[in-house]
């Protein structure tokens, strides 16, 4: 996705200024021309890719059905859109949906930033690096297999923490099956697998704040901290800020796989989000309207969040996203 | 100046990797359409040299899923073709996306001639489409080929749809689950095969206390169990307590299973297994990998449930582990009311069908129906199912004995395995030879529970509401089964449960399976 969004930013177009003549703006088009040429593969992906198959939403407003197609079904208006509104579960739905969301804004997010401030001021380059790799390493497991490792850690039957417990005389507690449990676990799964791999672009926009501002600091009688505080993270405030909005971007997607592994008969009511519920209720019962109804109206709440957003930044004097 | 090099540096390595993305996907389409350029190919020049062939080969597209992880080579396929006089083209897809791959196919109209379903779950939800004409009827027909005609009526009366035949099946024990034991666990415990649930429980309770596997520790339990209702010990241990096969009359009408009073003792039953620690406390959260584990590792005694032809399987991976474990098989279980009862299946577990839009006439549709009634000869379904006599399989005492090389079955047929119609009584190929004594005491319950076997009366009968919210509105009842289990729901609050599946659309499948019922 960012590299794709790149070519526009990379290519540094001048100000659209008001040109004297339109003869003026063709000579600068030919002057730029294999700029031009390059942006055409980023503008094809995007109206092939993403704009294209926007016309498959048409279906939320149909009672879609395969061998009719798109032109024959039937239409009905907003039907699935007040199904789901009315759903009895809808609500605890979209609450468990957002409390995991504002989990992972307040406890995740600023997790990388402490990491990469903290690999940061390692000294020696062999231990930083080797502390980077062993952090951003997990990212590269898949959740069948973070979820796997955690099961074996916990179960009841045989788990280590669970013999922990009982070795020191406490009583085992039921992490896979008790509500309580569920977002503590999920949440430190997040950190376990992601918060190493967020590091990587804080860690290069470090990387690249100019030696010459700590040197000056440290004649004036800045100490570690000091510096972090007044140069290296006002340095890296545009890149929280921008990632921030991105993340904004997907509150009501979180991804279906992780919840769904984490998910049982016993944590449903408070592990059940949209994206688990439209795998259940529109692909495995073949409900193709309903689930696309679904999924447009999380991307719906995504675009608006990710605009207001964006704009309260830009209020505050900050680049924003766009 | 370096800051402008870089800049266009960065863009055309952009362009570039984009370009051979697109390039990738190209070459990705151009594969798949090759296939029917290559096969009309060759159409043309079996049609320019026709004395060369007595008839010209029938040319068959068929789509079916694949339990492999690669596509299998033409091994089979040749030989298939040469017996069958057909000209065959198999497009494999993953069985884990076949669902997805069904549906978009069916969306664009691009389904090949024979298109193979999933399982139940996938026949039902084309249960509408196939009302709706897009497949061709084949009852009428079936008459006109005489291996075909041999297929179980019974079981062709469950994969009907509003009475008329569409589909052949693939043809599955009836009842194939049961419990399978550690024997040498029993044996030092002095324990016989249950007779009854409460002998079940006996022995699960004697398997976590009395230090089966003699080493000093309490570290052994009873029954493993994991987060299935249906393929899990669930449903299995509730046949045993007279429980229904998801329906069965009450009053004088047709109600689901858990509006009966041996569903709430088979909760109690395992209500109470879990309070006592004698199964797995987790088991709502355990996949069946990890049951499987917990068993193969030596920690659990008792694996209800699945088929018991599975003990090849567990026995393999158990010996790995402990050495001299032995293992069998069971299932007569009698009730508390002393009475045998066993859920069976609708008897298959996939289904053919043949789409309208690529099976042009009639004409066509007997040349393909011919094309099955060879398979369901004895020479193509044991070359489907077993293989190359010699080199995937030897004939002993009149029954197939697979060769030891399992990496050479599972790639050269395990994908033509899984196609064949019909059943050995059926198609006439070999049983298999089993030398492990439970696999073959597994056998003899499999053809034992059909004696006691109960159907489920709804397998035949269509409701809407349930095709079209069924499984979400289920899910309400296995969450309060499992919440009653654990004890966080009482009898009333799940029939509470019960009344939230009703209103929520349960009373309205009620409604239209009698009104099926009756009809």
């Amino acid at each position: 996705m960012q590299e794709v969004t790149a070519p526009p930013r990379v290519v540094p177009e001048p100000q659209p200024k008001k040109y004297k003549s339109s003869s003026e703006l063709k000579k600068r088009l030919w002057r730029n021309k294999l700029l031009y040429v390059m942006l055409i593969p980023g503008v094809l992906y995007f109206i092939i890719f993403k704009y294209l198959p926007m016309y498959g939403l048409i279906i939320s407003f149909q009672d879609y059905k395969p061998y009719q197609g798109i032109t024959g079904s039937e239409w009905v208006g907003m039907k699935h859109f007040s199904r789901l509104f009315t759903e009895p579960d809808f609500l605890n739905i979209l609450a468990n949906t957002l409390i995991l969301f504002g989990m992972n804004i307040l406890i995740y997010f600023p997790i990388p930033i402490i990491l990469a401030l903290m690999l940061n001021e390692l000294r020696g380059t062999f231990f930083k690096r080797f502390f980077q790799t062993l952090v951003y390493l997990p990212h590269f497991m898949s959740w069948v297999i973070v979820v796997s490792i955690s099961f074996v850690m916990v179960t009841m039957d045989g788990g280590i923490i669970n013999e922990l417990l009982a070795y020191f005389g406490f009583s085992k507690i039921n992490f896979l099956l008790s509500p309580g449990w569920f977002r503590p676990m999920y949440i430190l799964q997040v950190i376990w697998r992601e918060a190493g791999w967020g590091t990587i672009i804080y860690l290069a926009s470090i990387a690249a704040i100019d030696p010459g501002l700590y040197e000056a600091s440290r004649m004036d009688g800045a100490g570690r901290l000091r510096q972090v505080w007044h140069i290296t993270l006002p340095a890296i405030r545009g890149v929280i800020i921008t990632l921030f909005i991105l993340k904004i971007g997907s509150v009501l997607d979180l991804g279906f796989e992780h919840v769904y592994l984490l998910l049982n008969s016993m944590n449903r009511e408070v592990a059940e989000i949209i994206d688990t519920y439209v795998y259940t209720a529109g692909l495995r019962q073949g409900q193709f309207s309903y689930s696309t109804a679904i999924g447009f109206f999380k991307s719906i709440v995504g675009l608006i969040m990710v605009m207001t957003v964006n704009k309260v930044s830009k209020k505050i004097g900050e680049e924003g996203v766009y | 100046m370096t800051k402008k090099s870089f800049t266009l540096l960065l863009s055309s390595l952009l362009t570039l990797s984009m370009l051979s993305a697109c390039g990738g996907n190209n070459n990705k389409e151009a594969a798949a359409t090759k296939d029917p350029g290559a096969s009309t190919g060759t159409n043309t020049t079996a049609t320019t040299d026709p004395a060369a062939e007595p008839e010209k080969p029938t040319e068959i597209k068929i789509m079916l899923p694949l339990n492999t992880t690669d596509t299998p080579p033409d091994t089979i396929k040749t030989e298939v073709e040469k017996v069958t006089n057909t000209k065959l083209t198999y497009q494999f897809f993953p069985a884990d996306t076949y669902e997805e791959k069904l549906n978009s196919s069916f969306a664009t109209g691009s389904l090949p001639q024979v298109t193979y379903l999933k399982n139940q779950t996938t026949f039902l939800q084309m249960k509408e489409a196939i009302k709706d004409g897009q497949f061709w009827e084949i009852g009428p027909l079936l008459s006109e080929f005489p291996n075909l005609n041999k297929l179980k009526p019974e079981i062709l009366g469950n994969t009907k749809v509003d009475g008329k035949l569409y589909t052949l099946y693939i043809g599955r024990p009836l009842a194939r689950q049961g419990i399978i034991y550690r024997k040498d666990w029993a044996d030092k415990l002095g324990l016989k095969a249950p007779a009854n649930t409460e002998e079940l429980f006996a022995m699960a309770k004697a398997f976590t206390e009395q230090d089966p596997d003699g080493n000093g520790k309490k570290d052994t339990i009873g029954v493993v169990d994991r987060n299935e209702l249906v393929y899990g010990a669930f449903k299995t241990v509730s046949s045993w307590f007279g429980t229904p096969n998801n329906w069965a009359e009450k009053d004088g009408q047709l109600a689901p299973e858990f509006t009966f009073s041996q569903y709430i003792d088979t909760m109690d039953f395992f209500k109470k297994l879990r309070e006592g620690g004698y199964m797995n406390q987790d088991f709502a959260a355990t996949s069946k990998t990890d049951a499987v584990n917990m068993f193969t590792s030596g920690k659990a005694g008792l694996y209800i449930g699945g088929s018991m032809q599975d003990i090849d399987s567990l026995n393999k991976d158990l010996i790995k582990n402990v050495p001299d474990a032995v293992l069998d098989t069971h299932s007569m279980v009698a009730g508390p009311d002393g009475k045998f009862a066993q859920w069976m299946i609708p008897g298959y577990n996939n289904v053919v069908l043949f789409p309208k839009s690529a099976v042009k006439d009639e004409a066509e549709l007997k040349k393909i129906l011919k094309f099955f009634d060879y398979m369901m000869t004895p020479e193509v379904s044991n070359l489907m199912y077993w293989g190359i006599e010699g080199t995937h399989y030897t004939v002993v005492d009149g029954k197939a004995k697979a060769t030891d090389n399992k990496e050479l079955i599972e790639r050269e047929v395990k994908g033509f395995k899984d196609s064949v119609i019909g059943e050995y009584e059926t198609n006439g190929m070999y049983q298999s030879l089993n030398v492990l004594p439970g696999r073959i005491h597994a056998e003899e319950l499999v053809l034992e529970n059909v004696k006691y076997g109960v159907a489920d009366p709804t397998a035949a009968l269509d409701s809407a509401t349930y095709t079209s919210k069924g499984v979400e509105l289920q899910q309400i009842i296995a969450d309060a089964t499992y919440k009653y289990m654990y004890g966080q729901l009482d009898k009333a609050g799940f029939e509470k449960e019960v009344e939230n599946w009703k209103s929520r659309g349960g009373a309205k499948i009620i409604e239209e399976y009698n009104a099926a019922y009756t009809k």
